[in-house]
Protein backbone atom coordinates (compact mmCIF):
# COMPACT_ATOMS: atom_id res chain seq x y z
CA UNK A 1 0.00 0.00 0.00
CA UNK A 2 2.39 2.48 0.73
CA UNK A 3 5.02 1.31 -1.94
CA UNK A 4 1.99 2.11 -4.04
CA UNK A 5 1.59 5.79 -2.57
CA UNK A 6 5.33 6.24 -3.35
CA UNK A 7 5.11 4.78 -6.61
CA UNK A 8 2.41 7.25 -8.23
CA UNK A 9 4.40 10.07 -5.93
CA UNK A 10 6.98 9.94 -8.10
CA UNK A 11 5.21 9.65 -11.22
CA UNK A 12 2.69 12.58 -10.79
CA UNK A 13 6.07 14.72 -8.89
CA UNK A 14 8.53 14.19 -12.18
CA UNK A 15 4.65 14.65 -14.15
CA UNK A 16 3.90 17.71 -12.64
CA UNK A 17 7.98 19.13 -12.73
CA UNK A 18 8.40 18.88 -16.65
CA UNK A 19 4.57 20.29 -17.24
CA UNK A 20 6.44 23.27 -14.97
CA UNK A 21 9.43 23.22 -17.09
CA UNK A 22 6.94 23.65 -20.13
CA UNK A 23 5.16 26.73 -17.77
CA UNK A 24 8.50 28.63 -17.33
CA UNK A 25 9.86 28.18 -21.07
CA UNK A 26 6.50 30.05 -22.37
CA UNK A 27 6.65 32.45 -19.35
CA UNK A 28 10.04 33.76 -20.63
CA UNK A 29 8.48 34.15 -24.30
CA UNK A 30 5.44 36.04 -23.09
CA UNK A 31 7.28 37.87 -19.78
CA UNK A 32 9.50 39.68 -22.60
CA UNK A 33 6.47 39.66 -24.83
CA UNK A 34 4.04 41.52 -22.20
CA UNK A 35 6.85 44.01 -20.81
CA UNK A 36 7.40 45.26 -24.37
CA UNK A 37 3.88 45.48 -25.51
CA UNK A 38 3.17 49.18 -25.18
CA UNK A 39 5.66 49.90 -27.17
CA UNK A 40 5.09 47.96 -30.08
CA UNK A 41 1.51 49.38 -29.92
CA UNK A 42 2.85 53.02 -29.43
CA UNK A 43 5.78 53.49 -31.28
CA UNK A 44 5.32 50.66 -33.67
CA UNK A 45 7.29 47.84 -35.44
CA UNK A 46 8.22 49.61 -38.40
CA UNK A 47 9.69 52.28 -36.55
CA UNK A 48 11.29 50.32 -33.74
CA UNK A 49 13.00 47.86 -36.12
CA UNK A 50 13.65 50.33 -39.44
CA UNK A 51 14.52 53.63 -37.61
CA UNK A 52 17.69 54.24 -36.53
CA UNK A 53 17.72 56.74 -33.83
CA UNK A 54 18.05 55.29 -30.80
CA UNK A 55 17.28 58.45 -28.03
CA UNK A 56 15.86 56.43 -25.10
CA UNK A 57 16.32 60.01 -23.08
CA UNK A 58 15.96 63.14 -25.22
CA UNK A 59 12.71 65.58 -25.43
CA UNK A 60 10.92 63.59 -28.05
CA UNK A 61 12.65 59.94 -27.41
CA UNK A 62 12.81 58.20 -30.45
CA UNK A 63 13.34 54.03 -30.00
CA UNK A 64 14.60 52.52 -33.37
CA UNK A 65 17.58 50.03 -32.84
CA UNK A 66 18.36 49.05 -36.67
CA UNK A 67 21.48 50.21 -35.88
CA UNK A 68 22.16 47.53 -33.36
CA UNK A 69 20.36 44.83 -35.66
CA UNK A 70 23.18 45.97 -38.25
CA UNK A 71 25.67 45.58 -35.68
CA UNK A 72 24.70 42.66 -33.98
CA UNK A 73 24.59 41.09 -37.73
CA UNK A 74 28.10 42.39 -38.77
CA UNK A 75 29.75 40.81 -35.56
CA UNK A 76 27.91 37.21 -35.77
CA UNK A 77 28.17 36.60 -39.52
CA UNK A 78 31.75 38.21 -39.32
CA UNK A 79 32.62 35.75 -36.42
CA UNK A 80 30.63 32.41 -38.52
CA UNK A 81 33.24 33.67 -41.21
CA UNK A 82 36.16 33.73 -39.44
CA UNK A 83 35.22 30.47 -37.54
CA UNK A 84 33.57 28.39 -40.15
CA UNK A 85 36.86 27.44 -42.26
CA UNK A 86 38.75 26.67 -39.11
CA UNK A 87 36.25 24.91 -37.50
CA UNK A 88 35.15 22.47 -40.46
CA UNK A 89 38.94 21.96 -41.01
CA UNK A 90 39.75 21.07 -37.47
CA UNK A 91 36.43 18.86 -37.58
CA UNK A 92 37.78 17.30 -40.36
CA UNK A 93 41.14 16.67 -39.14
CA UNK A 94 39.71 15.17 -36.00
CA UNK A 95 38.01 13.14 -37.53
CA UNK A 96 39.63 12.02 -40.52
CA UNK A 97 43.70 12.81 -39.94
CA UNK A 98 44.47 13.00 -36.29
CA UNK A 99 46.32 10.06 -34.57
CA UNK A 100 44.11 9.05 -31.75
CA UNK A 101 45.70 10.00 -28.56
CA UNK A 102 45.96 13.97 -30.79
CA UNK A 103 42.65 13.93 -31.59
CA UNK A 104 41.89 13.33 -27.75
CA UNK A 105 44.13 15.72 -26.53
CA UNK A 106 42.68 18.14 -28.81
CA UNK A 107 38.99 17.41 -27.78
CA UNK A 108 40.10 17.87 -24.46
CA UNK A 109 41.23 21.78 -25.18
CA UNK A 110 38.22 22.48 -26.92
CA UNK A 111 35.85 21.13 -24.46
CA UNK A 112 37.89 23.48 -22.08
CA UNK A 113 38.01 26.62 -24.60
CA UNK A 114 33.83 26.14 -24.14
CA UNK A 115 34.25 26.16 -20.41
CA UNK A 116 36.05 29.64 -20.27
CA UNK A 117 33.27 32.17 -19.94
CA UNK A 118 32.51 35.09 -22.22
CA UNK A 119 33.35 37.64 -19.93
CA UNK A 120 37.27 36.54 -19.36
CA UNK A 121 37.25 35.76 -23.96
CA UNK A 122 36.06 39.70 -23.39
CA UNK A 123 38.74 41.10 -21.19
CA UNK A 124 41.14 39.20 -22.59
CA UNK A 125 39.77 40.37 -26.31
CA UNK A 126 39.88 44.09 -25.09
CA UNK A 127 43.52 43.96 -23.26
CA UNK A 128 45.33 42.00 -25.89
CA UNK A 129 43.88 42.46 -29.26
CA UNK A 130 42.47 45.96 -29.01
CA UNK A 131 46.13 47.62 -28.47
CA UNK A 132 47.37 45.25 -31.07
CA UNK A 133 44.63 46.25 -33.67
CA UNK A 134 45.30 50.16 -32.90
CA UNK A 135 49.25 49.64 -33.73
CA UNK A 136 48.39 48.21 -36.99
CA UNK A 137 45.75 50.23 -38.17
CA UNK A 138 46.73 53.61 -36.26
CA UNK A 139 43.37 54.28 -35.02
CA UNK A 140 43.06 55.86 -31.87
CA UNK A 141 40.66 53.62 -29.99
CA UNK A 142 40.81 50.07 -31.34
CA UNK A 143 37.58 48.64 -30.42
CA UNK A 144 35.27 47.59 -33.38
CA UNK A 145 33.00 44.92 -34.46
CA UNK A 146 35.59 43.48 -36.28
CA UNK A 147 37.07 42.62 -32.93
CA UNK A 148 34.37 41.33 -31.70
CA UNK A 149 34.08 38.87 -34.41
CA UNK A 150 37.60 37.78 -33.72
CA UNK A 151 37.15 36.79 -30.03
CA UNK A 152 33.34 35.55 -30.91
CA UNK A 153 34.77 33.52 -33.60
CA UNK A 154 37.59 31.78 -30.65
CA UNK A 155 33.95 31.20 -28.88
CA UNK A 156 31.92 29.78 -31.22
CA UNK A 157 35.05 27.38 -33.05
CA UNK A 158 34.63 24.76 -30.72
CA UNK A 159 30.93 23.71 -31.19
CA UNK A 160 31.44 24.33 -35.27
CA UNK A 161 34.49 21.74 -34.57
CA UNK A 162 32.15 19.26 -32.35
CA UNK A 163 29.49 19.69 -34.82
CA UNK A 164 31.64 18.79 -38.01
CA UNK A 165 33.85 15.80 -36.20
CA UNK A 166 30.47 13.88 -35.40
CA UNK A 167 28.70 14.45 -38.73
CA UNK A 168 31.78 12.74 -40.01
CA UNK A 169 32.32 9.90 -37.50
CA UNK A 170 28.37 9.67 -38.04
CA UNK A 171 28.81 8.18 -41.78
CA UNK A 172 28.97 4.82 -41.86
CA UNK A 173 32.47 3.15 -42.27
CA UNK A 174 32.13 1.70 -45.73
CA UNK A 175 31.80 4.56 -47.47
CA UNK A 176 35.52 5.27 -46.73
CA UNK A 177 36.41 1.39 -47.03
CA UNK A 178 35.01 1.28 -50.46
CA UNK A 179 36.68 4.26 -51.60
CA UNK A 180 39.97 3.70 -50.15
CA UNK A 181 39.48 -0.10 -52.11
CA UNK A 182 39.49 1.52 -55.30
CA UNK A 183 42.97 3.55 -54.51
CA UNK A 184 41.90 7.51 -54.49
CA UNK A 185 43.28 9.24 -52.53
CA UNK A 186 42.03 11.20 -49.07
CA UNK A 187 41.21 14.27 -49.78
CA UNK A 188 39.69 12.88 -52.88
CA UNK A 189 37.97 11.04 -50.56
CA UNK A 190 36.58 13.81 -48.17
CA UNK A 191 35.85 15.98 -50.77
CA UNK A 192 33.66 14.08 -53.20
CA UNK A 193 32.59 11.10 -51.16
CA UNK A 194 32.45 12.40 -47.08
CA UNK A 195 30.91 16.24 -47.52
CA UNK A 196 28.25 15.44 -49.34
CA UNK A 197 26.94 13.39 -47.37
CA UNK A 198 27.94 15.62 -43.85
CA UNK A 199 26.64 18.55 -45.93
CA UNK A 200 23.50 19.38 -44.25
CA UNK A 201 25.05 18.49 -40.41
CA UNK A 202 27.84 20.88 -41.05
CA UNK A 203 25.54 23.78 -42.28
CA UNK A 204 23.26 23.12 -39.41
CA UNK A 205 26.23 23.24 -37.00
CA UNK A 206 27.80 26.44 -38.74
CA UNK A 207 24.07 28.28 -38.62
CA UNK A 208 23.80 26.99 -34.81
CA UNK A 209 27.28 28.83 -33.88
CA UNK A 210 25.68 32.10 -35.98
CA UNK A 211 22.39 31.91 -33.15
CA UNK A 212 24.94 31.32 -30.87
CA UNK A 213 27.03 34.42 -31.38
CA UNK A 214 23.91 36.65 -32.21
CA UNK A 215 23.76 36.53 -28.37
CA UNK A 216 26.35 36.32 -27.30
CA UNK A 217 27.11 39.80 -24.81
CA UNK A 218 30.08 39.82 -22.65
CA UNK A 219 32.60 39.98 -25.39
CA UNK A 220 31.25 41.94 -27.49
CA UNK A 221 30.01 44.46 -24.89
CA UNK A 222 33.76 45.08 -24.08
CA UNK A 223 35.09 45.00 -27.98
CA UNK A 224 32.42 46.79 -30.05
CA UNK A 225 32.83 49.90 -29.21
CA UNK A 226 29.37 51.04 -28.28
CA UNK A 227 28.73 54.02 -30.66
CA UNK A 228 25.21 54.25 -31.77
CA UNK A 229 25.91 55.27 -34.75
CA UNK A 230 25.28 53.02 -37.94
CA UNK A 231 27.77 50.76 -38.77
CA UNK A 232 28.99 51.19 -42.13
CA UNK A 233 31.88 48.23 -42.32
CA UNK A 234 33.58 45.60 -40.40
CA UNK A 235 35.81 47.60 -38.89
CA UNK A 236 33.23 50.58 -37.50
CA UNK A 237 32.40 50.97 -33.74
CA UNK A 238 28.68 49.50 -33.09
CA UNK A 239 26.44 48.35 -30.23
CA UNK A 240 24.87 45.00 -30.90
CA UNK A 241 21.01 44.11 -29.29
CA UNK A 242 22.59 42.05 -26.76
CA UNK A 243 24.98 44.78 -25.42
CA UNK A 244 22.33 47.53 -25.42
CA UNK A 245 19.91 45.62 -23.41
CA UNK A 246 22.98 44.99 -21.02
CA UNK A 247 24.12 48.89 -20.50
CA UNK A 248 20.67 50.08 -19.99
CA UNK A 249 18.58 47.62 -18.47
CA UNK A 250 20.08 48.26 -15.01
CA UNK A 251 19.53 52.09 -15.30
CA UNK A 252 15.75 52.49 -17.13
CA UNK A 253 13.16 52.86 -14.60
CA UNK A 254 11.06 49.87 -14.52
CA UNK A 255 7.97 50.61 -17.11
CA UNK A 256 9.19 53.83 -18.75
CA UNK A 257 9.50 53.55 -23.14
CA UNK A 258 13.23 52.81 -22.56
CA UNK A 259 12.34 49.39 -20.73
CA UNK A 260 10.07 48.29 -23.10
CA UNK A 261 12.09 49.38 -25.96
CA UNK A 262 15.16 47.44 -24.70
CA UNK A 263 12.42 44.18 -24.02
CA UNK A 264 11.32 44.79 -27.63
CA UNK A 265 14.76 44.78 -28.33
CA UNK A 266 15.22 41.33 -26.56
CA UNK A 267 12.16 40.32 -27.93
CA UNK A 268 13.28 40.42 -31.53
CA UNK A 269 16.67 38.59 -30.42
CA UNK A 270 14.92 36.33 -28.65
CA UNK A 271 12.56 35.15 -31.59
CA UNK A 272 15.36 35.56 -33.90
CA UNK A 273 17.91 32.89 -32.17
CA UNK A 274 14.51 30.76 -31.04
CA UNK A 275 13.44 30.48 -34.43
CA UNK A 276 16.66 29.04 -36.05
CA UNK A 277 17.27 26.87 -33.10
CA UNK A 278 13.70 25.44 -33.56
CA UNK A 279 14.10 25.17 -37.17
CA UNK A 280 17.75 23.24 -37.17
CA UNK A 281 16.18 20.84 -34.33
CA UNK A 282 13.27 20.02 -36.84
CA UNK A 283 15.53 19.20 -39.67
CA UNK A 284 17.85 16.91 -37.73
CA UNK A 285 15.21 15.52 -36.02
CA UNK A 286 13.57 14.59 -39.13
CA UNK A 287 16.72 12.95 -40.48
CA UNK A 288 17.62 11.21 -37.01
CA UNK A 289 14.43 9.41 -37.74
CA UNK A 290 14.40 8.32 -41.00
CA UNK B 1 47.60 22.75 -63.11
CA UNK B 2 48.81 21.95 -59.62
CA UNK B 3 49.56 18.06 -59.51
CA UNK B 4 47.12 15.75 -57.32
CA UNK B 5 50.20 15.47 -54.98
CA UNK B 6 50.63 19.25 -54.56
CA UNK B 7 47.20 19.34 -53.84
CA UNK B 8 46.93 16.62 -51.50
CA UNK B 9 49.85 18.37 -49.07
CA UNK B 10 48.11 21.58 -49.55
CA UNK B 11 44.97 19.47 -47.29
CA UNK B 12 47.15 18.11 -45.33
CA UNK B 13 49.23 21.11 -44.33
CA UNK B 14 45.63 22.89 -44.12
CA UNK B 15 43.74 20.49 -41.90
CA UNK B 16 47.05 19.79 -39.60
CA UNK B 17 47.14 23.89 -39.39
CA UNK B 18 43.80 24.68 -38.11
CA UNK B 19 43.72 21.82 -35.79
CA UNK B 20 47.17 22.98 -34.08
CA UNK B 21 45.76 26.33 -34.71
CA UNK B 22 43.09 25.59 -31.66
CA UNK B 23 46.45 24.03 -29.10
CA UNK B 24 47.88 27.65 -29.72
CA UNK B 25 44.72 29.50 -28.69
CA UNK B 26 44.22 27.69 -25.83
CA UNK B 27 48.01 27.84 -24.32
CA UNK B 28 48.13 31.18 -25.11
CA UNK B 29 44.79 32.35 -23.43
CA UNK B 30 45.73 30.01 -20.20
CA UNK B 31 49.80 31.03 -20.38
CA UNK B 32 48.78 34.78 -20.88
CA UNK B 33 46.49 34.98 -17.68
CA UNK B 34 49.15 33.14 -15.01
CA UNK B 35 51.79 35.16 -16.75
CA UNK B 36 49.68 38.30 -16.51
CA UNK B 37 47.67 37.14 -13.59
CA UNK B 38 50.08 35.24 -11.76
CA UNK B 39 51.84 38.31 -9.91
CA UNK B 40 49.03 39.60 -8.34
CA UNK B 41 47.72 36.72 -6.82
CA UNK B 42 48.06 36.35 -3.26
CA UNK B 43 46.78 35.20 0.09
CA UNK B 44 45.88 38.81 0.84
CA UNK B 45 44.40 38.95 -3.00
CA UNK B 46 42.12 36.08 -1.90
CA UNK B 47 40.97 37.06 1.26
CA UNK B 48 40.66 40.83 2.10
CA UNK B 49 38.03 43.05 0.43
CA UNK B 50 37.94 45.42 -2.46
CA UNK B 51 40.36 48.48 -1.28
CA UNK B 52 41.89 52.00 -2.11
CA UNK B 53 40.76 55.28 -3.41
CA UNK B 54 38.79 53.99 -6.65
CA UNK B 55 37.61 50.76 -4.92
CA UNK B 56 39.14 47.66 -6.36
CA UNK B 57 42.63 49.48 -6.83
CA UNK B 58 43.84 47.59 -3.95
CA UNK B 59 42.98 44.86 -1.44
CA UNK B 60 41.65 41.93 -2.93
CA UNK B 61 38.04 40.22 -4.05
CA UNK B 62 37.05 38.11 -1.41
CA UNK B 63 33.62 39.18 -1.30
CA UNK B 64 33.48 38.50 -5.09
CA UNK B 65 34.91 34.65 -4.42
CA UNK B 66 32.07 34.31 -1.85
CA UNK B 67 28.97 35.78 -3.89
CA UNK B 68 29.87 33.70 -7.05
CA UNK B 69 30.14 30.65 -4.65
CA UNK B 70 27.16 30.99 -3.13
CA UNK B 71 25.55 31.94 -6.44
CA UNK B 72 26.54 28.54 -8.15
CA UNK B 73 25.64 26.49 -4.94
CA UNK B 74 22.36 28.09 -4.35
CA UNK B 75 21.62 28.00 -8.71
CA UNK B 76 22.21 24.12 -8.15
CA UNK B 77 20.43 23.21 -5.97
CA UNK B 78 17.64 25.30 -7.00
CA UNK B 79 18.00 23.50 -10.72
CA UNK B 80 19.23 20.14 -9.78
CA UNK B 81 16.24 18.32 -8.50
CA UNK B 82 13.82 19.58 -10.61
CA UNK B 83 16.19 18.93 -13.77
CA UNK B 84 16.23 15.23 -12.42
CA UNK B 85 12.78 14.48 -11.90
CA UNK B 86 12.36 15.78 -15.73
CA UNK B 87 14.94 13.76 -16.88
CA UNK B 88 13.24 10.57 -14.97
CA UNK B 89 9.99 11.77 -16.42
CA UNK B 90 11.24 11.70 -20.21
CA UNK B 91 13.43 8.40 -19.92
CA UNK B 92 11.86 6.43 -17.66
CA UNK B 93 7.96 7.39 -17.73
CA UNK B 94 7.54 9.47 -20.84
CA UNK B 95 9.74 7.47 -23.29
CA UNK B 96 8.29 8.18 -26.85
CA UNK B 97 5.27 9.70 -25.88
CA UNK B 98 3.59 13.58 -26.99
CA UNK B 99 5.05 14.92 -23.48
CA UNK B 100 8.40 13.60 -23.13
CA UNK B 101 8.82 14.78 -27.07
CA UNK B 102 7.41 17.94 -26.04
CA UNK B 103 9.46 18.63 -23.25
CA UNK B 104 12.61 17.18 -24.99
CA UNK B 105 12.05 20.31 -27.74
CA UNK B 106 11.15 22.88 -25.06
CA UNK B 107 14.91 22.03 -23.63
CA UNK B 108 16.74 22.24 -26.66
CA UNK B 109 15.55 25.59 -27.72
CA UNK B 110 15.89 26.77 -24.31
CA UNK B 111 19.80 25.71 -24.67
CA UNK B 112 20.38 28.22 -27.47
CA UNK B 113 18.12 31.18 -25.41
CA UNK B 114 21.10 33.54 -25.03
CA UNK B 115 21.82 34.36 -21.54
CA UNK B 116 21.29 37.82 -21.44
CA UNK B 117 17.48 37.08 -22.26
CA UNK B 118 17.54 34.80 -19.45
CA UNK B 119 19.13 37.33 -17.49
CA UNK B 120 16.10 40.01 -18.26
CA UNK B 121 13.68 37.63 -17.81
CA UNK B 122 14.62 37.42 -14.72
CA UNK B 123 14.85 40.84 -14.21
CA UNK B 124 11.14 40.78 -15.23
CA UNK B 125 9.72 38.00 -13.16
CA UNK B 126 11.80 37.52 -9.93
CA UNK B 127 13.36 41.47 -9.46
CA UNK B 128 10.51 43.85 -10.91
CA UNK B 129 7.03 41.04 -10.54
CA UNK B 130 8.26 39.57 -7.30
CA UNK B 131 9.73 42.66 -5.55
CA UNK B 132 12.69 40.32 -4.27
CA UNK B 133 15.01 43.31 -5.64
CA UNK B 134 18.73 43.01 -6.80
CA UNK B 135 19.35 40.22 -4.62
CA UNK B 136 21.39 36.78 -4.28
CA UNK B 137 18.14 35.15 -4.14
CA UNK B 138 16.92 36.78 -7.43
CA UNK B 139 20.30 35.87 -8.89
CA UNK B 140 20.71 32.35 -7.70
CA UNK B 141 16.97 31.86 -9.67
CA UNK B 142 17.84 33.46 -12.87
CA UNK B 143 20.94 31.52 -12.95
CA UNK B 144 19.53 28.33 -12.07
CA UNK B 145 16.49 29.13 -15.39
CA UNK B 146 19.94 29.15 -17.33
CA UNK B 147 21.40 25.99 -16.29
CA UNK B 148 18.24 23.89 -16.19
CA UNK B 149 17.66 22.69 -19.60
CA UNK B 150 21.66 21.65 -19.89
CA UNK B 151 21.16 19.99 -16.63
CA UNK B 152 18.26 17.99 -18.12
CA UNK B 153 20.04 16.89 -21.13
CA UNK B 154 22.73 15.94 -18.90
CA UNK B 155 20.73 14.16 -16.92
CA UNK B 156 18.93 12.34 -19.35
CA UNK B 157 22.00 11.44 -20.73
CA UNK B 158 23.13 9.70 -17.43
CA UNK B 159 19.84 8.05 -16.84
CA UNK B 160 20.00 6.80 -20.91
CA UNK B 161 23.35 5.47 -20.32
CA UNK B 162 22.33 3.20 -17.72
CA UNK B 163 21.70 -0.61 -19.62
CA UNK B 164 18.06 -1.58 -20.54
CA UNK B 165 19.15 -5.03 -19.28
CA UNK B 166 18.37 -3.62 -15.25
CA UNK B 167 15.02 -2.36 -16.73
CA UNK B 168 13.76 -6.00 -17.94
CA UNK B 169 15.39 -7.63 -15.20
CA UNK B 170 12.93 -5.16 -12.86
CA UNK B 171 9.93 -5.25 -14.57
CA UNK B 172 10.24 -9.22 -15.18
CA UNK B 173 11.37 -9.96 -11.53
CA UNK B 174 7.74 -7.72 -11.18
CA UNK B 175 8.97 -4.59 -9.38
CA UNK B 176 7.57 -1.31 -9.77
CA UNK B 177 9.30 1.36 -11.56
CA UNK B 178 9.61 3.95 -8.66
CA UNK B 179 11.34 0.92 -6.60
CA UNK B 180 13.75 0.38 -10.14
CA UNK B 181 14.70 4.42 -10.49
CA UNK B 182 15.26 4.47 -6.54
CA UNK B 183 17.67 1.46 -6.26
CA UNK B 184 18.78 0.58 -9.67
CA UNK B 185 18.91 2.86 -12.49
CA UNK B 186 20.08 6.21 -10.19
CA UNK B 187 22.56 4.36 -8.17
CA UNK B 188 24.34 3.17 -11.64
CA UNK B 189 23.71 7.22 -13.24
CA UNK B 190 24.53 8.52 -9.29
CA UNK B 191 28.60 9.70 -10.64
CA UNK B 192 27.42 10.75 -13.96
CA UNK B 193 24.76 12.78 -12.22
CA UNK B 194 27.25 14.17 -10.36
CA UNK B 195 29.74 15.15 -13.02
CA UNK B 196 27.14 16.74 -14.92
CA UNK B 197 26.10 19.11 -11.92
CA UNK B 198 30.07 20.04 -11.31
CA UNK B 199 30.04 20.83 -14.93
CA UNK B 200 26.55 22.95 -15.09
CA UNK B 201 28.08 24.62 -11.65
CA UNK B 202 31.17 25.95 -13.70
CA UNK B 203 28.25 27.26 -16.37
CA UNK B 204 26.61 29.16 -13.32
CA UNK B 205 30.09 30.73 -12.20
CA UNK B 206 31.30 31.98 -15.07
CA UNK B 207 27.76 33.57 -16.18
CA UNK B 208 28.04 37.40 -15.86
CA UNK B 209 24.82 38.77 -18.28
CA UNK B 210 22.18 37.18 -16.06
CA UNK B 211 23.99 38.40 -12.95
CA UNK B 212 24.67 42.06 -14.22
CA UNK B 213 20.97 43.18 -13.78
CA UNK B 214 19.53 40.09 -11.20
CA UNK B 215 22.14 40.04 -8.33
CA UNK B 216 25.56 41.77 -8.75
CA UNK B 217 26.88 44.73 -7.48
CA UNK B 218 30.18 47.05 -7.52
CA UNK B 219 31.01 46.59 -3.76
CA UNK B 220 28.84 45.17 -0.74
CA UNK B 221 30.52 45.45 2.49
CA UNK B 222 27.14 43.15 3.97
CA UNK B 223 27.74 39.40 4.47
CA UNK B 224 25.96 37.26 2.00
CA UNK B 225 22.64 36.96 2.77
CA UNK B 226 19.81 35.92 0.22
CA UNK B 227 17.88 39.54 0.38
CA UNK B 228 21.01 41.72 -0.67
CA UNK B 229 23.16 41.77 -3.92
CA UNK B 230 26.51 40.58 -4.28
CA UNK B 231 29.80 40.88 -5.64
CA UNK B 232 30.72 38.20 -8.13
CA UNK B 233 34.14 36.95 -9.30
CA UNK B 234 32.70 37.92 -13.57
CA UNK B 235 31.11 40.54 -12.87
CA UNK B 236 33.88 42.26 -10.50
CA UNK B 237 36.71 41.29 -13.59
CA UNK B 238 33.71 43.23 -16.05
CA UNK B 239 33.87 46.73 -13.72
CA UNK B 240 37.49 46.53 -13.03
CA UNK B 241 38.41 46.49 -16.80
CA UNK B 242 35.20 48.52 -18.15
CA UNK B 243 36.04 51.39 -15.49
CA UNK B 244 39.97 51.09 -15.83
CA UNK B 245 40.50 50.53 -11.95
CA UNK B 246 43.22 47.71 -12.50
CA UNK B 247 44.28 45.59 -15.57
CA UNK B 248 46.45 43.89 -12.80
CA UNK B 249 43.49 43.35 -10.66
CA UNK B 250 41.43 42.43 -13.53
CA UNK B 251 43.94 39.39 -14.58
CA UNK B 252 44.33 38.80 -11.38
CA UNK B 253 40.58 38.23 -10.87
CA UNK B 254 40.10 36.16 -14.31
CA UNK B 255 42.73 33.58 -13.42
CA UNK B 256 41.11 32.88 -10.34
CA UNK B 257 37.75 32.40 -12.04
CA UNK B 258 39.91 29.99 -14.68
CA UNK B 259 40.75 28.20 -12.35
CA UNK B 260 37.95 28.03 -10.53
CA UNK B 261 36.14 26.98 -13.55
CA UNK B 262 39.19 24.52 -14.75
CA UNK B 263 39.11 22.75 -11.16
CA UNK B 264 35.18 22.35 -11.27
CA UNK B 265 35.83 20.71 -15.00
CA UNK B 266 38.74 18.33 -13.82
CA UNK B 267 36.93 17.19 -10.86
CA UNK B 268 33.79 16.24 -12.68
CA UNK B 269 36.49 14.73 -15.65
CA UNK B 270 37.53 12.57 -12.23
CA UNK B 271 34.02 11.45 -11.09
CA UNK B 272 33.10 10.09 -14.23
CA UNK B 273 36.08 7.98 -14.62
CA UNK B 274 36.18 7.05 -11.35
CA UNK B 275 33.09 5.12 -11.79
CA UNK B 276 33.93 4.07 -15.56
CA UNK B 277 36.92 2.03 -14.09
CA UNK B 278 34.91 0.84 -11.27
CA UNK B 279 31.80 -0.42 -13.43
CA UNK B 280 34.06 -1.75 -16.18
CA UNK B 281 37.21 -2.96 -14.53
CA UNK B 282 38.32 -4.70 -17.61
CA UNK B 283 38.12 -2.22 -20.00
Amino acid sequence: MIHDIKDRFLYWLSLSCSLAAIAIMLSLYIFIARESLPIWTEVGPIKLLLHSDWQPLGKSPSFGFFTMIVSTFWASAGAMLLAAPVGLGCGIFLSEYAPRLLAAFIRGILSILTGIPSVVYGFLGASIIVPWHERITGVPSGESLFCASLVLSVMIVPYIVAGTYSAYKSISPEYREAAYVLGVSKPYVIQKVLTPLAARSLASAVTLAFARASGETMAVLMLSGNTLTMPLSWFSKGEPLSALIALEIGTAEVGSHQYQALFAAGLVLLLFVSSINLAIYFINGRRHAQ
Amino acid sequence: MKSPKQTTIIWHVGFWLSGLLLVAVLSSILLILIYRGGSSLSLEFLTSIPKGAILGKEGGIFPAIAGTLSLTILSSLFASLPALLVAIYIVEYGKDGLLARVVTTIVQIMIGIPSILIGLFGYALFVVFFNMGISLAAGALTLAVMIFPTLVVFMRNALQSVSDEYRLVGISLGTSRRYLIQRVILPQALPHICSSLLLAMGYAAGATAPIMVTAAVIMTRSPVTLHHPVMALPFHLYILFSQQISIDRAYGTALVLVMLLLSLNAISLYVQKHYEKKVHPHG
